[in-house]
């Protein structure tokens, strides 16, 4: 069972109001019979507009945490609440449409559409968001020109580099001016260069400005910038 | 956009209308020379046979798919988004296909001498494609439903 213990600043005052994300008695196991598990009772919240990094080894459940905080999985018990909206009383299309109006996702794992180009895979959130054409247009202009890929946005994204498909990542997280950010692993597949890249950006005030940021990482770049740091500090069996 | 990343391509269509041709024109012809008892019968074929065909197509793009629609449901896609991008393209040309058939075992059956008059052959029609249609809309909802479960 992983533990999270917080390393820098403490939490913040119990004001509900204040918060964009609030965890409570969160338990969440796997298995059949819930034998493997990862959170036993988690109970912490999120400031809104604050920053904050995930450490811990492989396979301690941060992916989990993100996976939990933006509706993706389910705990076995407790509340998770996200701007107001209790996640565990949501059906599935609920979440979706939650996720595509509030929530901007970087996963560890690329999941960027290859049959589609960079400029369409920008484009989807906004599509799901029922965003009008020429908003989506616009928007996906800003936010390609904001994270530097504006040409590239006709190429099909099976064309690009590891790095450059982070970029889109970044862009499609970004499009729909999300207040929650929820990045795993950033900067992990990146080499030297696109990793400065993207602290770049996670520095830059319209990046970060007024947005709660929430990144798991191992790279102490990321936990550097980030206003409060939580540990997970078991790795599960 | 979302058919394509969905990877429903040309070959998919022209599986769909072609399966829909040989169901309706088949049937079109056969119904022109039964009884009323024989119509429902083969009515009810047609109905079955597409919307197995149609659901296992449907069922089939959500697999291949699968990665796919996780991916889309993780930025916001809701299965309403995501069904009716299955659905449409596989509606509209399961129904082309019906109509092409219809009309095509239309015309055989009255080459071959089918007894119908015109009204008769065009009321058979219509039964023909609203049987069809109905059972790729029916197929496909069925196939993604049963996908999107698993």
């Amino acid at each position: 069972m992983a533990q999270l213990g917080v390393l820098q600043k403490p939490a913040e005052p119990a004001n509900q109001s204040k918060y964009s994300v609030e965890l409570k008695h969160v338990k969440k196991s796997y298995g059949t019979n819930g034998e493997t598990e990862i959170y036993a009772d988690l109970t912490f919240q999120l400031l809104k507009g604050t920053f904050v990094a995930l450490v811990g080894p492989i396979g301690s459940g941060k992916t989990t945490m993100v996976n939990m905080f933006a509706g993706l999985e389910r705990p076995t018990s407790g509340t998770i609440i996200v701007l107001g909206q209790d996640l565990t009383r949501m059906d599935e299309d609920s979440l979706a449409a939650f996720r595509a109006s509030a929530i901007g996702l970087v996963p560890q794992v690329q999941t960027l559409i290859p049959e589609l180009t960079v400029y369409e895979n920008v484009e989807l959130p906004l599509h799901f968001a029922k965003v009008d054409e020429r908003s989506r247009r616009d928007k996906v202009d800003k936010v390609l020109e904001r994270v530097g890929i504006r040409g590239e946005a006709d190429k099909g994204v099976a064309k690009l580099s590891v790095g450059e498909k982070q970029m889109v990542s970044f862009a499609r997280a970004l499009v729909n001016d999300p207040p929650i950010l929820l990045m795993d692993e950033p900067t992990e597949a990146l080499d030297p260069l696109m990793s400065e890249v993207v602290l770049g950006l996670l520095r830059g005030d319209n990046m970060t400005e007024g947005r709660t940021i929430f990144v798991t990482t191992h790279d102490k770049r990321v936990t550097d910038l980030a206003r409060r740091t939580l540990r997970v500090n078991k790795k599960i069996p | 956009m979302l058919a394509r990343g969905l990877k429903i391509t040309k070959t998919t269509h022209m599986l769909v209308a072609a399966v829909a041709t040989a169901v309706a024109a088949n049937a079109m012809v056969a119904v022109q020379f039964t009884g009323l008892a024989g119509q429902v019968v083969l009515l009810a074929l047609i109905f079955g046979s597409l919307a197995i065909g149609t659901s296992a197509i449907s069922a089939d793009i959500y697999a291949r798919s699968s990665l796919t629609v996780s991916n889309l449901r993780s930025i916001g896609a809701s299965s309403r988004s995501i069904s009716s991008a299955v659905l449409v393209p596989v509606l509209v040309f399961g129904i082309a296909g019906s109509a092409f058939g219809a009309g095509v075992g239309a015309g055989l059956g009255m080459t071959l001498g089918g007894p119908g008059g015109p009204v008769t052959v065009l009321t058979e029609v219509l039964a023909v494609i609203l049987t069809s249609s109905a059972a790729s809309a029916a197929g496909v909802f069925a196939g993604g439903r049963a996908a999107w479960r698993s």
